[in-house]
């Protein structure tokens, strides 16, 4: 699948190194949006050959080169999940890729019925894709890779379980593929996102343009302190629950999160708007970026693993830390930069009530 | 991480300020809307045809819609979804507020209504650990207490009517599921199955539901409003891709499959998948539907669904019953205008505040 999208990759290299006259989400296509997902499929490619790997020679160092690939794989999905539009959320692409969040567990439920009824149509790529998006993930993946009885992976031949997971990591090769293939140059979402036209799909000015990059913007700084970070933050330290959050058990959490937060900044810098907004307002997203990069480090600096981190008072201070600069640099998107790129926000336009 | 009811609702009720003139006639038209005061707080207003406020009551957090019981002229204020509290007042300031706590285990959605006798206040509101929609049941005479809840039979009840015959309710099944613990996020829009669901006050019972086609799983059916033939209109929000642009307007009759009213091209790209609120005009026979992110508010005939006009109102989506053909429309820019299919008038111009929320109501 790399190879048949690589001279789009090639194109989108030419493109972005001619000067720059091009709108934001030409911009955004070209020097974010396209290589990002681009590596989120080459490493979920990864991912795949060495899941089926550890299904062929079983042991403990192909168990750990799958593992490692599991987290690296998070990492790339964190980084395009700014990218929650357009293709990446057509066809439930997104809930497909990362069902979260899961407040009833279903992802785990589903995933330990699958294994224990051993239902080998799961194991078929084709029949998996048309199952409960639950199973299709990178949630489910991480239980068949990390979860209870993933330590049998070292020795079972051909075992169920395994070729499960070889499944899901190639459903995820495969989602993202039609993710890139969904932002390539020739689609009807690329030509109306790159260059908006004023009767075109979806998107019919500069101005919807960027009105849709930031809400994608606030969408995933919301969704990281909502989804992620707050459930198993808890009222207080006795009400944490590092099992809230998400990709615990490969302790892949903060690698998520701050690979969320690093792709929100590059797709703000990608935007370009430090050139394009008038000099009184140029430094909002140098701020924008001080809160993000500011809420990474800190999230860098975690010790324990996720599971036990949000109650560790050190470190559950720098998750704190972090929330409440990634709340700040929300609130500078949708209220200062919006303002400035003379977008007017709603009091009702915004939330479904 | 859920809100509690606190005593900043309690001591924000002895804010209570009454405004309205001794002796305000009972056959004058009011309406009730919540919305963020000039100085930050949240509050909901009785205002007059004129624009002025006649009752003003600070609520503890945003507001959002109201049951009531117009006889008795008494309402009740829901807090926005995750609701955690609702408040009991006398329209004309007489009676002291009464707060409502959610029940453990539940949050309302917003909305609510009153049983033509009064006995009875009924609550959309979610049961979010098992993720199904209620109807909270409170006796208003001991002080509307929580004597049970029946299913909506579906996920995320929004807006509740009560049918002409008095005794069915009708529920805008929205079918997105959230969680306060998870703020306002939607988990579950790959399998999203809104519907409108009758059920009878009574017994509790469902006694119809309908469902849009399958291809139409991620429109959320969210507001409603009864015409003069006694058919519900609907107003929907689609949660699908934005370039898609289904349908957003609909009538059901009882017994009958539900109807989609597309409308022109130019009113659908403006309600931009969004459907804010819905009114019914004085007479029954004109629907209004409101796009706050739209701008524009279109007016639909209610017998035949063709399209009459639009109007176009910046962040509008308040609207209610005003006259025939009119509807008084409120903004998050703190507009109040009269408008029909036809033309408007600026009641209050647009200004820094307050904002206007989703919904304004008749008494």
């Amino acid at each position: 699948m790399a190879g048949l999208h690589f001279p789009v990759y090639a194109l989108a290299v030419l493109v972005s190194s001619t000067p720059a006259l091009a709108g934001s989400g030409a911009n955004v296509a070209d020097n974010f949006a396209r290589p990002a997902l681009q590596d989120f499929e080459s490493a979920a490619i990864k991912l795949t050959l060495a899941t089926q790997g550890l299904c062929a020679v079983p042991g403990a160092a192909t168990l750990a080169a799958a593992r490692s690939l599991f987290v690296e794989t998070a990492g790339a999905f964190g980084r395009v999940s700014v990218l929650r539009f357009g293709p990446l959320a057509a066809e439930n692409r997104f809930e497909k890729l990362f069902f979260w969040p899961d407040p009833r567990g279903i992802a785990l439920k589903q995933v330990q019925a699958a294994l224990a009824q051993k239902d080998e149509t799961l194991a078929d790529v084709a029949v998996l894709a048309g199952k409960s998006v639950a199973l299709q993930g990178l949630p489910a993946l991480e239980f068949a890779l990390f979860g209870s009885g993933s330590h049998e992976l070292v020795s079972a031949p051909a075992d169920f379980r395994c070729r499960f997971a070889a499944a899901v990591a190639a459903n995820i090769a495969f989602v993202a593929g039609e993710a890139v293939a969904g932002w390539r140059v020739d689609t009807p979402f690329a030509a109306s996102f790159t260059d908006p036209k004023p009767d075109g799909e979806p998107y019919r000015s500069a101005a919807e343009v960027d009105g849709e990059i930031v809400k994608a913007l606030a969408t995933v700084l919301q969704f990281i302190r909502a989804a992620e970070l707050q459930p198993p933050l808890g009222d207080d330290s006795a009400g944490a629950n590092g099992r809230l959050a998400p990709l615990w058990r490969s302790d892949a959490t903060f690698g998520l999160v701050t690979a969320q937060i690093a792709g929100a900044r590059d797709l703000l810098l990608a935007a370009g708007y430090a050139e394009t907004l008038p000099a009184d307002q140029n430094w909002l997203p140098g701020q924008v970026r001080f809160s993000l990069d500011a809420a990474r480090r800190g999230l860098e600096q975690i010790a324990s693993p996720a599971e036990k981190a949000f109650a560790d008072a050190d470190d559950r201070g720098r998750v704190e830390f972090a929330e409440v600069a990634l709340d700040g640099a929300g609130h500078d998107i949708s209220e200062k930069l919006s303002a400035a790129l003379g977008l007017t926000m709603g009091f009702n336009a915004l939330d479904g009530d | 991480m859920r809100k509690q009811i606190d005593r900043r609702t309690f001591l924000g009720l002895l804010g209570l300020a009454a405004v309205a003139p001794a002796g305000a006639g009972e056959d004058e038209a009011l309406w009730l809307g919540a919305r963020l005061a000039a100085g930050g707080g949240f509050e909901v207003a009785v205002i007059d045809a004129r624009g002025r406020d006649r009752l003003v009551l600070p609520l503890e957090a945003r507001g959002h819609s109201f049951a009531i019981d117009a006889p008795r002229r008494r309402a009740v204020a829901f807090a926005r979804a995750p609701g955690r509290f609702a408040v009991a007042f006398g329209i004309d300031g007489g009676t002291p507020p009464f707060a409502i706590a959610a029940a453990e285990g539940r949050h309302f959605f917003g909305h609510g209504v009153f049983t033509a006798d009064g006995r009875l206040m009924l609550a959309s509101e979610s049961d979010y650990e098992a993720g199904q929609g209620v109807t909270g049941v409170y006796d208003v005479a001991a002080g509307f207490r929580r004597i049970g809840e029946f299913s909506t039979g579906g996920i995320g009840p929004h807006e509740i009517v009560l049918m002409g015959d008095g005794r069915t309710l009708c529920i805008a099944n929205g079918g997105i599921l959230t969680h306060p613990d998870y703020e306002r996020l939607k988990l579950n829009l790959d399998a999203m199955k809104p519907s409108i669901a009758y059920i009878d006050v009574a017994s509790g019972e469902l006694v119809e539901q309908v469902f849009l086609a399958e291809a139409l799983h991620r429109l959320s059916i969210r507001h409603m409003a009864l015409d003069a033939a006694g058919d519900i209109w609907f107003g929907c929000q689609w949660e699908g891709e934005p370039g898609e642009r289904p349908p957003l307007v609909g009538r059901h009759r009882r017994g009958r499959e539900p109807e989609l009213f597309p409308g022109p091209a130019a009113t659908l790209r403006g309600l931009d998948n969004y459907v804010g609120a819905l009114a019914v005009d004085a007479s029954g026979g004109v629907v209004a539907t409101s796009s706050p992110r739209g701008g524009i508010i279109a007016f639909w005939d209610a017998a035949t669904g063709r399209h009459l006009g639009d109007r176009e109102l910046a962040d509008g989506c308040g609207v209610a019953p005003m006259g025939e053909g009119l509807v008084l429309a409120s903004s998050g820019r703190g507009a109040l205008a009269e408008l029909s299919a036809q033309g408007e008038r600026e009641i209050v111009a647009a200004r820094p505040a307050p904002s206007w929320d989703n919904h304004l109501r008749r008494v």
